[in-house]
């Protein structure tokens, strides 16, 4: 189906989100929309998916005009939409969760599930999607959960297919799966509407890229008319800053060392972990996610309780002490997920500012606070990290992503501990505030901090890192050292753990 | 967009005016019912909760407005740190309970043993706050469903020592013995208030005093919103929980002491659950989403109900269930009211917090 937006424009009280959009999709094609956090992207999905109703400007769906008045027109219409957040019932199967809102009943009222299930089978084997129908769908794994909503947008007969940020939550092997049923959809005439914010994806899949920027076209082409520095400069609006490295830096001096450290994960690997970071060094380690590295995190800043070895810092052993303690000895950390573990969303900028430098005395009068001091210092934080943010008593949830990662990285960074341990510092945010953050690990890199990196992205690890490790399957692989197979040899890894070669054509997309 | 806040303020007033009207529709059909007077049952209602001679009835509601405010605190420290203590009931039993024997003792120090029964009573609060604190640290039971189980032993064990070891038989009720005069708690000159609203309102500057300015209040927000960002950012979570369970049992202690010291001068039993002051307090605090500073306002609010409710009863001779449901219908339109308000401006209200 062909579909197209006219001159949309949708306004947020005074703020104008969408500025007189167009943009149009062919049938049998993949039509990115990029853009950074809050350029309207999703905004403008919301109008053709019918969640938003209150724009001006034209939809047409194979150049007739229309207009829903919910979803549900638009879903009827054969339009549909898989939000970033998943929209499924935990406690039902996937065939329940697939058929629900759509059921097809008997006469005397009852679901006929016998029919339902040979028209998903039927679909799923048309696209060679492989779901156990009747598992939970708490059991299911993040891709899994994808899957279950692109096939409740198959069973709809949905023609187009809009995805919001699809491949934010999978491994780099279940993207390959993902984008080759991507390719089997666009085969069969579908038109598929795909907003990212990763120019690699879109150069890998899409035909047509459309970018925009606060709200504004910035420009809408067919993707051999274009290139890759070309999207990334008209999303960013300006050149991006070349990451500054000053690389070998670092000095002899051992700040973390892990010895025969056991942590327990789901996987049965009793082996040790061991390796040391040095002053000014910064140790990747990578992964697909879910390989035992949140459990290796947890038991380095002491969540999780180790059951044998040593932790050193600064050579005293602290592998009884408490998360309190080590922070108070040294230790920063920035987390993954900054909406619930780096970030408390309902306080105020200051308060999430502050809240790991409460015992200096700067801050501080025996049991009492000192506001202006800390407001005072949250102010410099956002100076310096260049936060987009009202003031030091503005809410925090009221921030985008990305500003709120750069809230967490300027807290952590801002610390003078000797280590820091950083967990996927830039998930979902835009390029702009990945370039920034990255320029400020590799200053306190400088600066002779030593640091953890823990990414699930290759690039960041490759990019970064003076050393790395990849953990699979609960374990740690040697070091590798930055040098001519750097990446490749860490790609390895992270696909086929340690011992067996990894051959491209090993993986099935269809498996 | 002057004339968006203009239909707003229009939408406000119309929809504050349908309430009004639906509740005085569905007192109107409840009075009928009742075959009570319609405008005689509401001048009761209005004067025995703010009105009476030398405004007797108006104490009496303060008198109840400092236990239920009280009460409400105690939620609401417990409630901000992310902690869903509703044991508030068994901590205000036990701290009348502690109270009412240590007062029977101490007859002879004069201030002195005031000031020994209040303090047991907030001790013996604290301790029951604690007690589930232990249990879902060390045992992994729920606070909400632990805080709520001790709630029955408290009640019970109440209930056994004034029915039969500690009960005064001639009385004919199961209650203690009448404490001396020398520890009741003073009432306010020509008046049957006892200063126990004071020490309420320490409490409550106490409280806006430490939520806003020191660490602990600092952290206990913090934990409040997010455990797991508590933990992370290393803060001492164990301790908080602990201090915040001590301090909120003895709140719900302090209110019980003041029950027994100020008010009935003795433990009858099922004084302090029957009128739900607990419950009341839970209520109040979440009608005011959290916000400290709408605390006494609640307090007064549902302390007047009740009074008019029971004037009503007394003047108008509605039956007290009618006069109990229509107390009912009030809170629910009210909170619903505040509710809806609430939602919409929770993130322009918090902001100014601090």
């Amino acid at each position: 189906m062909h579909v197209s937006l006219r001159g949309i424009t949708v306004d947020f009280g005074n703020l104008r989100a969408v500025d007189k959009v167009s943009l149009e999709a062919n049938a049998g094609e993949i039509h990115a929309v990029v853009g950074e956090n809050g350029a309207g992207k999703s905004t403008i999905m919301s109008v053709l998916y019918g969640s938003n109703t209150d724009f001006s400007g034209d939809i047409l769906c194979n150049g007739k005009r229309v207009s829903w008045s919910s979803p549900r027109d638009a879903i009827k219409a054969g339009i549909g939409m898989v939000h970033q957040h998943f929209m499924l019932v935990g406690n039902l199967t996937v065939l329940e969760n697939i058929t629900l809102g759509n059921e097809l009943i008997n006469q005397f009222g009852f679901i006929k599930f016998n029919t339902i299930r040979a028209n998903i089978l039927n679909i799923i084997s048309r696209y060679k999607i492989h779901i156990d129908l009747d598992e939970l769908v708490d059991n299911l794994s993040v891709a899994q959960r994808q899957i279950v909503e692109i096939i409740k947008l198959l069973y709809r007969e949905s023609m187009v297919l809009i995805l919001d940020e699809p491949t934010a939550v999978l491994t780099p092997n279940e993207r390959e799966i993902f984008f080759h049923s991507l390719r089997n959809f666009k085969a069969e005439n579908k038109t598929i509407i795909l907003i990212t914010h990763k120019i690699d994806e879109v150069m890998d899949i899409a035909d047509h890229v459309t970018v925009l920027r606060n709200g504004k076209l910035i420009s809408s082409s067919h993707l051999n008319t274009t290139n890759k520095e070309k999207i990334s400069q008209e999303i960013v609006g300006r050149e991006i800053p070349r990451l500054n490295i000053k690389r070998g830096a670092y000095e002899n001096k051992k700040i973390l060392d892990v010895k025969d450290v056991i942590i327990k994960t789901n996987f049965n690997a009793k082996q040790a972990i061991n390796f040391c970071i040095k002053k000014g060094e910064i140790i990747g380690i990578a992964g697909v996610s879910g390989n035992g590295q949140t459990e290796l995190i947890e038991t380095l800043i002491g969540i999780r309780r180790a059951s044998d070895g040593e932790i050193n810092l600064l050579d005293r052993n602290i592998i009884n002490e408490n998360t309190q303690t080590r922070r108070m000895m040294g230790i920063s950390f920035v987390p993954q997920d900054r909406q619930r573990d780096g970030l408390a969303l309902g306080a105020s900028v200051w308060e999430n500012a502050c809240i790991t430098k409460v015992n200096n005395k700067k801050f501080s009068w025996g049991s009492f606070l000192r506001k202006e001091n800390m407001k005072a210092f949250s102010r410099s934080l956002i100076r310096e990290f260049n936060i987009k943010v009202n003031g030091p008593d503005a809410l925090v949830r009221t921030m985008s992503g990305g500003n709120m990662q750069k809230l967490v990285v300027a807290r952590e960074l801002s610390s003078q501990c000797p280590l820091i341990i950083i967990e996927n510092p830039t998930w979902g945010i835009d390029i702009g505030s990945i370039a920034f953050i990255h320029q400020k690990i590799m200053d306190i890199k400088s600066a002779g901090v030593a640091i953890l990196l823990v990414s699930n992205e290759l690039d960041e690890i490759t990019s970064l890192s003076d050393s790395a490790f990849v953990m699979y399957e609960g374990t740690l692989s040697k070091r590798i050292s930055k040098g001519e197979n750097f990446r490749e040899l860490i790609g390895q890894h992270m696909l086929s753990g340690f011992n067996t070669y990894y051959s491209p054509t090993g993986i099935s997309p269809d498996e | 967009m002057s004339k968006i806040n203009k239909t707003k303020t229009a939408g406000i007033v119309i929809e504050t005016l349908a309430t009004f009207l639906s509740i005085s529709l569905i007192i109107f059909f409840l009075l009928y019912l009742a075959d009570a007077n319609f405008s005689e049952a509401i001048r009761g209602f209005i004067k025995s909760s703010i009105g009476g001679r030398k405004n007797a009835y108006l104490f009496t509601t303060f008198s109840k407005m400092a236990l239920i405010t009280g009460m409400a605190i105690a939620a609401l420290i417990a409630f901000r740190a992310g902690l869903f203590n509703i044991g508030g009931e068994g901590q205000l039993v036990v701290g009348g309970l502690v109270s009412a024997f240590v007062g029977l003792s101490v007859a002879d120090f004069g201030l002195y043993g005031i000031l020994l029964a209040l303090a047991s009573g907030m001790a013996a609060g604290a301790i029951w706050a604690l007690l589930s604190g232990f249990l879902t640290i060390y045992m992994g039971v729920p606070l909400l469903v632990g805080s709520l189980l001790l709630n029955y032993p408290a009640r019970y064990i109440s209930s056994y020592l004034v029915s039969h070891p500690f009960r005064d038989v001639n009385s004919g009720l199961p209650q203690t013995f009448l404490l001396p005069k020398s520890v009741w708690l003073p009432y306010f000159q020509g008046t049957r208030l006892d200063v126990g609203i004071i020490l309420i309102f320490l409490v409550y500057l106490f409280i806006l005093v430490i939520s806003q300015k020191t660490k602990y209040g600092y952290y206990s927000k913090c934990m409040g919103i997010s455990f797991s960002f508590a933990k992370i950012s290393g803060l001492p979570t164990k301790k908080i929980v602990f201090e915040t369970l001590a301090l909120s049992g003895a709140i719900a202690g302090l209110v019980g002491s003041i029950a027994v010291l100020g008010i009935h001068h003795r433990f009858t039993d099922g004084m302090l659950v029957q009128p739900l002051y607990a419950w009341t307090g839970i209520i109040a605090a979440l009608m005011v989403n959290l916000n400290l500073w709408g605390i006494p306002l609640a307090g007064f609010f549902f302390a007047a109900i009740s009074t008019g409710a029971a004037g009503m009863e007394r003047i108008a001779q509605v039956p007290k269930e009618i006069a109990t449901i229509i107390q009912a219908i009030i809170i629910l339109f009210v909170v619903g009211k505040l509710g809806s308000l609430g939602s919409a401006s929770i993130s322009s209200g918090e902001s100014d917090h601090d």
